[in-house]
């Protein structure tokens, strides 16, 4: 138990170490030296130090948004297992619960950007309420494989021991659609290229950054922390399906889930450096891929399991 | 007498009197709302006992000689009279103060008179115990909701509504009367019992019974209605019409269910499909709609769809010999009932404190309204989360339910496998944009700038209409936060539906409330802890105030705003096949561009090929046959005459 509070606080304390290896990929393919590593602690410190101004707009929803995200990305973290081991809470069904606490988060982000009154957070808001939807379905989708492989319906008795080991075994070609898929997931539910890119500021074609134009100070370092809490708990998924070792010891096992995560941020930031941004009427086909992987990996898996 | 009829017969009474006392315009309204309040209150405390000690009772009231009208409350009744009635006793308490012009004495009196029977004929609707008596509470209920949506006769499209109401509720009912007689048929008897029909008779009957219940309900594509005759009536006829009247349709599905003992999964496919299509396309055509009652109207067609995927879910379970899949469909899908009830009325009494303080139902003519209606933007808040299914809210636990029975089936044969992932799938979808609905809601009708006049000087008054909203609000927080007792209740109803196997465990159910508790607890911490943190980081800091950032704009216009059309913009485009999108917008021409307009309007695909597939060919085979009705009385002799000789032949 006291492991797993231990693990917990880890992901809080590293994901923006995390977040700040993309930086690094991006300026190595970019041919620059890059900003530091801990890049991410000081944006937050610089960002807790300062005051803050606050829209005649807006409302108490707008200081609200920031605490609920936050709030509901590091609940949704006491439920997923790290590195193998147990999670500090888990029951059947909280898959369900952590989406749509997740859901929760989104509906206050965007409640708070349409608090300020400009046009561009509405329309950033209308594209974080739309993408989403697809995402969602597709998790479910892969949910509904996690649950035929397993029975179950709990973060835990998918990611923890060697459970994903045993996934492998029993749907491996399947498996790796939905590695496809989540990952997929991955860029769309925390506003990547080639979905959204979050190193321009104000182009008509922002999502995620444009919502949060108006916040500062303490309140935009809790929305930036939320969103490095929200890659590492989607990096954890990932890092466990491709890294399905156990190796014994707790401490190895932190080094190769981490390493796990390493892998899936480098790999984002390698697209990242490599595409461009769709156009947005084209995203939603690159969304419904991820449903459509899942939903192949389910069909084929009907077959194996016979 | 029994304390059930004593509290109809108080309603009805509070009802009566008001148009007696229609002259002393402020005693009626005290008269009207403290006898249907204190009739709704003991309705209430007399459904709860029933439910908790688990006591049917059985009455009837026999002076007719031949049809006697019979009642009887068991579980599945008391619960959908637990609903009915908390929900009428809000909507009297919020009507005190929203019919307050005394210029309209004589309507109000009337409005108090149809609510009243309303109330009765919905509550003697769930317990009626035969045919006939079922028959005439539903055709009573049919009629008084039919005046209540007509009350406001002056406007020419609520005459509309009243009439495709009144032709939807009647056809329905003919759906309802054939399903009932193919049981009279075989059985003789206008009891409730058709367990000796044969299987596909008993099928057939329930197809029929499915479209006449689900036109009252609401289930696509039978709920053309439904968006006309909800933002008619005054606003807490909506929130009872849309909370608890077509759930009646809900009930007689089940009701019927019952009845037939049916255990197929023809039946439970059936169920599910309508759902799944019901919950997206109620949910899509929602967010198309520029009048915030009928959008609300509209949501009202996708929470049915959520009850019946629920239902169809525990009829599958029911069949396959899955009892925890029963158990969890049916508890979700009624729990849905019940929260449905709640936070639907809340939001139409949340909408009728708009309409009665800006005079406008037009989402994109309002906006700001948070700052000055802080009760009413709060609780319509709540509202909207625990609508879109969210934690910790009520509707976020029956969905669980609902999802958890759903799951049980994906380990099950390939054609419930296949109804389970459309049910799973269905639900992610409709939450999904259910969400992109009611943010479009909050952000464009209560946040922002004020889009019109009207919505800059509002205020909120009346403690009678804010207090019933106070009330559920905190009805959705507390049942999405302790679960339990709501889910025992849930149980107990479907405990009287007489599945094929012995009690429903009431353990499984704790835990799971006790899972959702202890999760929702934490995420308040979590959340209580963060703002805590927030509190002391501030401490000391610079706190300015300024406009938004224009992005270089220096004269902003609350008109840039981003409106709810072009919100909802992209997601229609996506389910353009199912919800034709038709724009009215002249090209802006010319270095000084004169006045445009943008018009938008989602059409309804039901209601579009209504009128080309059943009301033009209907219409057209009537004139085709006009020569019989020729205004010649000899000929109608003729055919009289002729009637009668070809009866005495052949029959």
């Amino acid at each position: 138990m006291i492991e797993s509070v231990l693990l917990w606080v880890f992901a809080l304390l590293s994901a923006p170490l995390f977040a700040g290896v993309i930086f690094k990929v991006k300026a190595f393919f970019g041919g620059r030296r890059g900003s530091p590593l801990l890049i991410n602690y000081y944006t937050l410190f610089k960002l807790i130090k300062k005051g803050s101004v606050y829209s005649t707009s807006t409302t108490f929803i707008f200081k609200l948004g920031p605490v609920v995200s936050l709030g509901a990305v590091a609940t949704a973290l006491l439920f997923m297992p790290l590195a193998g081991h147990a999670p500090v809470l888990s029951f059947n069904g909280d898959v369900i619960f952590i989406l749509y606490l997740l859901g929760l988060a989104r509906f206050f982000t965007i409640a708070a950007a349409m608090d300020t009154a400009s046009p561009f957070e509405g329309m950033g808001a209308a594209r974080e309420a739309y993408f989403p939807i697809i995402c969602e379905a597709s998790i479910f989708m892969i949910l509904i494989l996690f649950y035929r492989l397993t029975g179950d319906l709990a973060l835990a008795r998918y990611f923890s021991g060697g459970q994903p080991f045993g996934l492998w075994q029993t749907a491996g070609p399947p498996l790796l659609f939905v590695v496809m898929a989540l990952f997929i997931i991955l860029l769309t539910e925390n506003a990547r290229v080639p979905v959204d890119d979050p190193a321009t500021h104000l182009e008509l074609t922002m999502i995620h950054e444009v919502m949060v134009l108006d916040h500062s100070g303490p309140d935009f370092a809790f929305i930036e922390l939320g969103s490095f809490l929200k890659l590492f708990f989607y990096a954890a998924m990932i890092a466990r399906l491709i890294l399905p070792f156990e190796l014994g010891n707790s401490f190895l096992n932190l080094g190769l889930f981490s390493a796990g995560v390493l892998i899936v941020v480098v790999a984002v930031g390698i697209i990242e450096s490599v595409m461009a941004r769709y156009r947005m009427d084209r995203v939603p086909k690159f969304v419904l891929t991820a449903f459509a992987l899942a939903f192949f990996a389910t069909a084929i898996t009907l077959e194996f399991l016979k | 007498m029994n304390l059930f009829l004593l509290s109809v017969l108080i309603i009805v009474s509070g009802g009566t009197l008001a148009v007696f006392l229609s002259r002393q315009f402020v005693m009626m309204r005290w008269v009207a709302v403290l006898s249907i309040g204190s009739g709704c209150c003991m309705g209430m405390l007399d459904a709860l006992s029933r439910l908790i000690s688990d006591a049917p009772l059985a009455f009837s009231i026999g002076h007719l000689s031949t049809l006697g009208l019979e009642f009887r409350i068991d579980g599945l009744s008391a619960f959908f009279l637990l609903a009915i009635f908390g929900i009428c006793l809000m909507a009297a308490v919020y009507s005190f103060n929203y019919l307050s012009h005394v210029e309209n004495r004589l309507s109000t009196a009337v409005s108090y008179l149809f609510f009243s029977l309303l109330t009765a004929s919905m509550a003697l609707v769930v317990t009626a115990a035969n045919m006939l008596t079922f028959l005439l509470a539903w055709e009573l209920m049919s009629l008084a909701s039919f005046f209540l949506v007509v009350l406001d006769y002056q406007d020419p499209q609520n005459r509309k509504a009243g009439y495709l109401y009144f032709v939807f509720s009647h056809v329905g009912a003919m759906f309802i009367i054939v399903a009932f007689g193919l049981i009279y048929r075989d059985t003789g008897s206008f009891a409730f019992d058709a367990t000796a029909l044969a299987p596909p008779i008993k099928l057939l009957a329930f197809v029929f019974a499915f479209i006449g219940f689900g036109s009252k309900a609401g289930v696509f594509p039978f709920h053309v209605w439904l968006p006309h005759a909800h933002p008619a009536a005054p606003s807490h006829i909506s929130a009872v019409m849309s909370g608890v009247m077509i759930k009646t349709g809900i009930y007689g599905i089940l009701r019927m269910y019952v009845i037939l003992d049916l255990h197929t999964p023809a039946t439970g496919s059936l169920v599910v499909i309508a759902g799944v299509v019901s919950g997206i396309l109620g949910v899509v055509y929602a967010l198309g709609q520029h009048d915030l009652k009928r959008l609300l109207a509209y949501h009202s067609v996708e929470n049915i769809g959520i009850i019946l995927i629920g239902i169809g879910i525990g009829m599958i379970g029911v069949a396959t010999q899955n009892p925890i899949m029963a158990v969890l469909g049916f508890a979700g899908g009624l729990l849905h009932v019940l929260n449905h009830a709640i936070f639907k009325s809340l939001l139409f009494m949340g909408a009728g404190m708009i309409l009665h303080k800006t005079g406008t139902r037009t989402i994109d003519a309002l906006g700001g309204l948070l700052k000055r209606m802080k009760i009413t933007g709060v609780t319509f808040l709540i509202g909207s989360l625990a609508i879109a299914g969210l934690p910790p809210f009520n509707g976020f636990v029956s969905e669980f339910l609902i999802y958890l029975g759903s799951f049980r089936g994906i380990a099950g044969n390939p054609e419930v496998f296949a109804l389970s992932l459309l049910a799973i799938v269905g639900l992610a979808l409709i939450g999904g944009l259910a969400l992109a609905c009611f943010t479009k809601v909050v952000g464009v009708v209560f946040q922002g700038e004020p889009r019109s006049p009207a919505a800059e000087q509002v205020d909120e008054k009346g403690p009678a209409m804010l207090l019933p909203m106070l009330i559920l609000a905190a009805g959705c927080a507390l049942i999405g936060i302790y679960p339990g007792a709501f889910m025992f209740l849930a149980t107990k109803a479907v405990a009287s539906l007489g599945l094929p196997y012995g009690r429903i465990p009431t353990l499984p159910f704790a835990h799971l409330s006790a899972n959702i508790t202890l999760a929702a607890t934490l995420f308040l911490a979590a959340v209580l802890f963060i703002l805590a943190l927030r509190k002391i980081l501030y401490q000391g800091k610079p706190m300015g105030r300024g406009g938004t950032w224009g992005c270089g704009f220096t004269q902003p216009t609350a008109r840039m705003q981003y409106t709810g059309s072009s919100y909802a913009g992209s997601i229609l485009e996506f389910f353009k096949p199912v919800a034709p999108l038709q724009e009215d917008h002249p090209p802006v021409e010319g270095l000084f561009p004169s006045t445009t307009h943008y018009h938008s309007q989602i059409h309804d695909i039901v209601a579009l090929h209504l009128d080309r597939f059943v009301v033009a060919p209907v219409v057209w085979l009537f004139d085709k046959l006009r020569w019989i009705q020729h205004g010649d009385i000899h000929l109608y002799i003729g055919y009289i005459l002729l009637a009668i000789v070809v009866l005495l032949f052949f029959v």
